[in-house]
């Protein structure tokens, strides 16, 4: 077993009258995970989707880190799971996310441009029956 | 204008042989634009006694843009959990200390984020939107 720590900081001198300081830590018991960059050529829902998280990939939780590394905020990139028809999530350009994601769903991504380029991993307790790299 | 930044950072000097160390910013901003994000909820708790699901941001109550959503449960309980849904959908559970960032859309009057704790004891969430 490994320990990922993950810290977020959001800071602000004027979003409020006052100082805005948040600062979080968490380490994070996982034995896989992964930092991939790579293309997504769909862009469309379930069409040359990029999969980035199989199914079942991780035991009983999983967590995943998505970067849009597009320049233009408006090239987005759409996270979604194969079995419902809506979207976990919609990422502009530049911007991140750091999910859990439900372990037990395949999550796919398709953007507004082909061959948008992201950066990507997922952690958690690998789940041997359903290895990573599959689609 | 005002110029908010997150910085996420992972490290591990464990999970592989080449010890992880990524660290990441944006500056929050408007949909489409470079303008930032010049409204928020501030970082705040609310704490529930019910297992029942509630709304935490109503998409009928923002306009559709480039949100950003911070939240945290606060429980230290390994076993007790958030279920996190957004538009409907179920996006994940955060466990005792586990956070999320992200960013919302607010497309539709149901693109609500809703939250589920597992325990009908007291849990506390914590939270913070940023929004146009």
């Amino acid at each position: 077993m490994a320990t990922l720590t993950v810290s977020l900081t959001i800071n602000s001198l004027d979003v409020l009258s006052t100082n805005l300081g948040l600062s979080l830590q968490k380490s994070i018991s996982v034995d896989s995970g992964n930092i991939i960059r790579a293309k997504v050529k769909g862009t469309a829902a379930d069409s040359n989707d990029l999969a980035v998280y199989v199914a079942n990939q991780c035991s009983d939780r999983a967590y995943l880190y998505i970067k849009n590394l597009e320049l233009e905020l408006e090239n987005y990139i759409y996270v979604h799971n194969d079995t419902d028809t809506g979207l976990v999530a919609k990422i502009g350009g530049g911007e991140f996310a750091f999910i859990p994601i439900n372990p037990d769903k395949k999550h796919e991504v398709y953007a507004t441009r082909v061959d948008t380029m992201i950066e990507y991993g997922v952690f958690g307790n690998d789940n041997s029956a359903n290895q990573y790299g599959g689609t | 204008m005002a110029t908010t930044t997150a910085t996420l950072t992972l490290s591990s000097s464990d999970l592989t042989g080449d010890a992880l160390s990524l660290s990441t910013t944006a500056t929050l901003t408007k949909a489409g634009t470079v303008t930032g994000l010049n409204q928020t909820t501030g970082v705040a708790r609310k704490t529930t006694s019910a297992s029942s699901q509630y709304t935490l941001f109503d998409g009928d109550a923002y306009a559709n843009g480039s949100h950003k959503v911070y939240v945290k449960n606060t429980s230290t309980v390994a076993t007790e959990y958030v279920t996190i849904e957004i538009n409907s959908e179920q996006m994940g559970k955060l466990y005792a200390g586990d956070w999320a960032f992200f960013p919302w859309e607010a497309n539709a009057d149901t693109n609500d984020i809703k939250l589920q704790p597992s325990v009908s004891t007291a849990l506390t969430v914590e939270y913070a939107l940023f929004y146009e």
